[in-house]
């Protein structure tokens, strides 16, 4: 099995005492401490203004499954961000040099991960580990 | 001005044929500044007793609409040591409390929200224990 690990660690000086927050974790299939997600995409994009996109799509197979998500925005300008939409609801938003990590939930083939430029052309990087992932039959 | 960071690391040896090596780190900001962020609600650790959305209790909420400026961070992790244990994460602000991120035994998120809507956990097993934290803007 493959073994991928996400660690983070949030610091800050905000309080009296020093702030420090690390953990980490193996991204395993669904249900399973004991085999790894073994399928993976990853991509850079440059997302014009104006416009929704998909990102990633949500299929039937990936439903219920693990599916590990990481966006970073690369865009240096604050103002910029990027909506990020499951399924036409908005669940955050990532300025310029912000990532996210999320466990995306597949609920249903409708819940596409999309993305909307503010303020600029953005560029994105990603990756999603996941399992169960099947291509699609051509279609001319 | 406070200085708070957020950095990842994904690693593995063996997914691809080569080494995978990711790293990133943001410095949070409130929207739209370089200005560091203010508030936090501190690391929460608590029970979910639940196992459905909208049962009458035994939810967590995690973060209530509007309760920071956009946009709120938000880290979640499930403490859970045993696989299939799941912690799922619902919007209780949209119709249909729709389930946008699960978490299990031993994942965690972040999440730079939009911030207007609630976010409650319920989990497959109960007792499942999360750990929480938001950090952001209060107002």
């Amino acid at each position: 099995m493959a073994t991928t690990t996400a660690a983070v660690t949030l610091t800050s000086d905000l309080l009296s005492d020093a702030l420090s927050v690390t953990t980490d974790t193996t991204c395993m299939k669904a249900g399973t401490s004991a085999d790894g997600l073994d399928q993976m995409r990853m991509g850079r994009n440059e997302i014009p203004t104006g416009t929704s996109f998909d990102l990633l799509d949500a299929t039937t197979a990936g439903v219920d499954k693990a599916n590990k998500v990481y966006i970073a925005n690369l865009s240096t300008d604050e103002t910029y961000y990027v909506t990020i939409v499951i399924d036409a609801k908005a669940i955050g938003r990532l300025y310029g040099g912000d990532w996210m990590f999320i466990p995306w939930n597949m609920d249903d083939a409708t819940h596409d991960l999309e993305v909307t430029s503010t303020g600029g052309t953005n560029t994105i990087e990603w990756v999603k580990f996941h399992e169960n992932e099947t291509l699609a039959t051509q279609a001319d | 001005m406070a200085t708070t960071t957020a950095l990842i690391t994904i690693n593995s040896s063996d997914l691809l044929s080569d080494e995978l090596a990711i790293t990133s780190t943001a410095t949070l900001t409130q929207t739209t500044t370089a200005t560091g962020i203010e508030h936090t609600t501190g690391l929460a650790r608590k029970t979910i007793t639940s196992t459905a959305k909208g049962t009458a209790s035994g939810q967590v909420t995690l973060y209530t609409a509007d309760d920071f400026a956009a946009i709120p961070y938000l880290f979640v992790k499930n403490t859970d040591t045993t696989a299939g244990n799941r912690i799922y994460i619902y919007d209780d602000t949209t119709s249909g409390d729709p389930i946008q991120f699960q978490l299990d035994a031993g994942d965690w998120g972040f999440i730079p929200m939009h911030g207007d809507k609630t976010y409650k956990a319920y989990a497959t097993t109960n007792p499942t224990k999360v750990e929480f934290m938001v950090l952001g803007k209060d107002q």
